[in-house]
């Protein structure tokens, strides 16, 4: 990994640091400045509450740890998933982060993640003719099944490994795919 | 860490406290709120309050259980194929408390491990094995997985946040996509 540029990127990397071997709840902004060596104050400016810190920390860590892999077709996006259900799978603590941060209230103005476009950009080119409400919810339940949270529940809650979660991951996809009508599919 | 949030261990004080917060994360938003103004509402001391919810990751782990028992119930569904219903249903009742919504979905992904059990389960598992007990252990949990997983705060936050998609639309697609789980046992079902 590249070394930090900025005082925000430097909070980010150090707060990584910590996160191997505490909880999120359990880094105060006091460790972290020691740990960056700035004052508690400069923490407070750059990301004024808890909630501000969890969501820059996990834009960073999704970048930095869990890039996506581009695809285009359904099978490439399996791929892509299991890929990064595998690297959550090897970095618990930071995906725990991830799934975490999806849920709060935005801190800031968001705009849909990465994957929802690249749903939506696959299923217009597999899926030419498909009407707007069934696109809309198959891309819905795509990105749901794609998520973050959905690593995390099946792994705590089901006690699932990467690949029983990838096998889990790919049914549920296969489901949805499977209501679409023939017609609607591009011939290749 | 957040055991004994639910059921008949709650004492008066404790629900005194859980309500009191509940309504003051409505009106100011989870993060500001104080101790001290969280006595005040519920009409008791600060120290009482520490003394229920020793810390604050305590208190909200407590909270989010009671919104979800209190709030967010779902009507017993008798059916498998009751449950798309019942999550249309969730999710109108999401929609209607956004900022409760918002503090139920990411409490379930801040459990000690991560994320907390899924609450459904149980109940899932029962009415698929009266129904449908010819499933396989893989399908059975594939299918007890993704409806449990969408019958959750998480699709709501999810389907709000990455679609834009108003109060109509996330039931529709939420029960859209649990239909689409169940099409796959439609015709395995016991006679």
């Amino acid at each position: 990994m590249e070394e930090p540029v900025d005082t925000a990127t430097a909070i980010l990397a150090s707060a990584a640091v910590l996160l191997r071997e505490r909880s999120f709840d359990d880094i105060s902004y006091r460790a972290l400045a020691d740990e960056v060596g700035i004052s508690e104050r400069t923490i407070y400016r750059q990301y004024p509450t808890r909630a501000h810190l969890l969501a820059a920390l996990s834009n960073w860590i999704e970048q930095t740890r869990f890039p996506l892999p581009p695809f285009v077709t359904v099978s490439d996006f399996c791929a892509a998933v299991h890929e990064r259900f595998r690297a959550f799978d090897a970095s618990p603590a930071y995906a725990f982060v991830g799934a975490r941060a999806s849920a709060i209230s935005p801190t800031l103005g968001t705009e849909p993640a990465y994957i929802t476009r690249a749903i939506e950009a696959m299923l217009d080119v597999a899926a030419p003719t498909l009407n707007r409400r069934d696109r809309r919810r198959v891309a819905a339940s795509l990105r749901y099944f794609a998520s973050a949270m959905f690593w995390a529940r099946l792994r705590t809650s089901f006690d699932l490994d990467a690949d029983e979660i990838c096998d889990a991951f790919d049914r549920a996809v296969g489901t949805v795919l499977a209501r679409l009508p023939d017609a609607t599919w591009a011939k290749p | 860490m957040g055991e004994a949030v639910t059921g008949p261990a709650l004492s008066g004080t404790q629900k005194a406290i859980l309500a009191a917060y509940t309504e003051l994360i409505e009106e100011l938003g989870s993060d500001d709120v104080s101790y001290r103004v969280i006595a005040r509402r519920a009409g008791i001391a600060e120290r009482t309050v520490f003394r229920n919810y020793p810390t604050r990751v305590d208190l909200l782990l407590a909270t989010a259980a009671w919104i979800e028992a209190t709030l967010f119930t779902r009507e017993e569904s008798h059916s498998i194929f009751d449950i798309p219903l019942a999550i249309r249903g969730a999710m109108q009742r999401y929609d209607a408390r956004p900022e409760l919504a918002h503090v139920v979905a990411e409490t379930a992904m801040r459990g000690v491990n991560g994320a907390a059990p899924s609450p459904g389960r149980e109940q899932l598992e029962r009415l698929l094995d009266a129904e449908v007990p010819s499933l396989d252990a893989a399908q059975r949990r594939t299918v007890v997985a993704a409806l449990s997983h969408l019958d959750s705060a998480g699709t709501w936050v999810t389907f709000r946040r990455e679609f834009g998609m108003d109060q109509r639309d996330i039931a529709d697609a939420a029960a859209w996509a649990a239909e689409s789980v169940l099409d796959s046992i439609r015709d395995r079902v016991t006679p």
